[in-house]
């Protein structure tokens, strides 16, 4: 599957096709839980996340599949499943894309660390990028709605 | 020597003062670990010189333990040199891009201190196509570069190597992140040069000039390690075998043809040739047919690793099944516990088995259970080291494979889910984990998992007197917990820590033990800023990192000592705070 990811300033809301509130980028905290946390967690665990509600709402939707957790089980990426998983990402404004192994990376944490090295912006210091995706139906997604895998 | 003294009344100078320095560095080479080179270094100052300078091999576990230059200026010998640099969790994401772990200082330095170096090794370390290219030219005798878990360069920097090292005998790529550049690396490799012994590309994932590789290997007599790539098919592997029947140890590249009579008649042929090897592995997409055809080799082999292969089945049983001389068997989960059972009984000399999920997220059925475990302990006298991730466990399980296998040196138990308990008691595994650190006294390595109380962490502290590195994750209740780790296990040197409920007690009470461990790593526990703070003031000579959300990048000056850590990095060094942190990095 050909993904594309694309980067905007935060007050552009015109590249975000499901999310064309402003609220969408007021309120959406641009990190997400790095973990699916357990009930009997407490709610501090020092991860930079005071929003549980994401956390809590990812457990729910998961069903019976295995919570997801950043590096559990221990395995090294060369034992996970294979895919193909280079997407093109593009940054509004700027002309050549890169390219982003995302099997390299364990989280949206590393995603956007890796997305902030390749895009260094002085201009929006300390104002989160917006990273969006395509879907399978031709929208413009806020990247970090669906578990990690 | 000195004897004539006493006859004299004089008092009698020690004989070995007056040993010449050739003669202490003969002896000290009979000294091939490096803690008694170290034992002997700390005798006197005469010893320390002798040893220091005449030490070929050394090996660096932390790279920011030492700095470079001090490392080569104290070594002026070495031929051999092993560095070490991210944390163990980082080959589990929990380290994100840009830590650190630069080999190029490391390179530079030996490049002006060590002209006659002849083996590299980097581990978990960012390795450029520059330091490649310095290696290339820096050392006229450079024979071993070993590669493990690394980043950072490219086939063009493999490209240096191949052209520049006419000495080569070892080109060890193993699990590394290698970007493709098409250069064709292996085609620089001059057609004078025939010194290869081992060639591993196993983890690169673009094409190499087969008709190239296949002269290369044809004159290199000497080759007894080859593992090839996901890229070159079966067929390819049958024609190298024809060239290279002396080898010792093969990886095959794709295993997933369809099913040719033809082809399984070239490949059995082949392997029938290979009257030496003794290592296979391997990515075995693998279709059954072709298993018989490897038949021959088994009753020779040593070493199987189809820890990549998605073989299932009576034929991979039956395949196994032949492998009486097997020390070390990798393997997923999908051999399940009635082929571990056949392993149990066909494999009498296994000494270490290692079993991964085929299916690590999945929630699919339980395909390996505490069964699979409990036969190959009860019936392989020589087991002494386990990885093993399974769906379930019981105490009752654990108590016996205690009981069978007081030996094991290495064991690493993984139940996929965290905390989970015993399934048919519901309690804790406190007491399987227990009976396996009072049993098996030789114990090195540790990781535990599953439902445990800080009561698990008692008896680990109290009985694990040989114990070099402990992994824990989602265990414990209490800083109890962390505390009797750390006051125990007098041996200890790395200890791995996440999502465990551990918080600054312990840390502070037990500070001074840090600086006799490697590293401490505690991630998702819960420490707070202010107990890191005091740790860095009390402990000088350890390195405090805290690493935080990349995203915040507020300085660590500015936050009050409540701040929650979410990462926390401890280890002992020499050189002082590291200069090349990332911006989610801070030295406290």
């Amino acid at each position: 599957m050909e993904l594309e990811l694309g980067l905007a300033p935060p007050n552009d809301a015109g590249s975000c096709g499901k999310r064309r509130s402003a609220e969408a980028f007021g309120v959406k905290k641009p990190t997400l839980p790095l973990f699916l946390r357990d009930d009997d967690d407490d709610g501090d665990h020092g991860n930079g996340e005071d929003d549980t509600g994401d956390a809590r709402d990812c457990e729910i939707s998961m069903g019976n599949k295995r919570k997801r957790l950043v590096g559990w089980p221990p395995v090294k990426s060369a034992h996970r499943p294979r895919s193909n998983s280079h997407v093109k990402v593009k940054m509004e404004g700027v002309p050549i894309g890169r390219k982003v192994d995302l099997s390299r990376h364990a989280s949206y944490h590393q995603l956007h660390h890796t997305l902030r090295l390749m895009f260094p912006s002085t201009s929006h210091h300390g104002d989160p990028y917006a990273v969006t995706y395509e879907d399978v139906d031709g929208d413009w997604v806020l990247v970090g709605d669906v578990p990690w895998e | 020597m000195g004897r004539g003294g006493a006859r004299d009344g004089a008092a009698a100078a020690p004989p070995w003062h007056s040993l010449p320095d050739e003669v202490l560095e003969h002896a000290f080479s009979f000294l091939p670990a490096a803690a008694d080179r170290g034992a002997a270094a700390a005798v006197c100052h005469g010893w320390l010189g002798a040893e220091r300078r005449s030490r070929r091999r050394l090996a660096v576990a932390n790279c920011y333990a030492a700095a470079p230059r001090d490392a080569v200026d104290r070594f002026p010998s070495v031929r051999a040199a092993e560095v070490k640099g991210k944390p163990h969790f980082a080959d589990f994401g929990l380290v994100p891009p840009a830590w650190g772990a630069e080999a190029a200082p490391w390179v530079a330095a030996a490049a002006d201190g060590w002209p006659l170096l002849e083996e590299l090794s980097f581990k978990r370390m960012v390795v450029t196509d520059e330091c490649l290219e310095m290696i290339a030219s820096s050392f006229r005798n450079f024979q071993v570069l070993r590669l493990v878990s690394c980043e950072g360069f490219s086939t063009a920097g493999l490209a240096a190597i191949t052209e520049g090292c006419r000495n080569l005998r070892e080109l060890d790529l193993q699990e590394n992140y290698i970007e493709d550049c098409s250069s064709h690396w292996l085609s620089y490799f001059p057609e004078s040069f025939t010194s290869l012994e081992t060639l591993n590309f196993s983890c690169l994932e673009g094409e190499v000039n087969f008709a190239v590789l296949e002269r290369l290997v044809s004159r290199c007599r000497n080759l007894k390690t080859l593992k090839l790539n996901n890229a070159i098919p079966l067929d390819k592997v049958a024609s190298l075998l024809r060239k290279a029947p002396q080898l010792v140890e093969l990886g095959t590249g794709k295993f997933s043809a369809e099913y040719h009579s033809d082809l399984f008649a070239k490949l059995e042929a082949a392997f029938a040739g290979c009257k030496s090897l003794r290592r296979l592995s391997g990515a075995w997409d693998a279709v059954p047919d072709y298993l018989p055809a490897f038949y021959c080799v088994c009753e020779g082999l040593t070493s199987l690793n189809l820890s990549y292969a998605t073989v299932r089945g009576p034929e991979l049983i039956k395949f196994i099944s032949r492998c009486k001389n097997l020390q070390q068997l990798w393997v997923m989960d999908l051999i399940e516990d009635h082929g571990l059972a056949v392993v149990a009984g066909s494999c009498s000399k296994l000494q270490e088995l290692r079993v991964f999920p085929s299916d690590p997220f999945g929630a699919g059925q339980v395909l390996l259970t505490e069964r699979g475990l409990v036969d190959v302990s009860a019936s392989c006298p020589m087991l002494e080291s386990v990885l093993y991730f399974c769906g379930q466990m019981t105490n009752e399980a654990l108590i016996t494979i205690a009981k069978n296998r007081p030996n094991f040196t290495c064991f690493r138990l993984c139940i996929l889910e965290p905390r989970t308990p015993d399934y048919v008691t519901r309690e804790s595994l406190d007491a399987g984990f227990s009976a396996i650190v009072e049993s098996c006294k030789g114990l090195r390595r540790l990781s535990v998992s599953g439902l445990l109380t800080d009561l698990v962490f008692k008896s680990i502290g109290a009985n694990g007197n040989c114990l070099e590195m402990l992994s824990i994750a989602f265990a414990g209740n209490s800083d109890l917990g962390l505390h009797y780790i750390l006051s125990g296990c007098k041996t200890l040197k790395k200890l791995e820590i996440r999502d465990c409920p551990f918080g600054n007690k312990p840390l502070l009470a037990n500070a001074a033990k840090l600086e006799t461990m490697r590293s401490l790593w505690m991630s998702s526990c819960s420490l707070t800023l202010g107990a890191c703070r005091q740790l860095a003031e009390k402990m000088p000579r350890l390195t405090v990192e805290i690493m935080n959300d990349p995203g915040r990048t507020c300085p660590v000056e500015s936050l009050p000592d409540d701040s929650p850590v979410e990462t926390l990095y401890v280890y002992r060094t020499i050189a002082g705070p590291r200069s090349d942190t990332p911006d989610y990095v801070q030295i406290v």
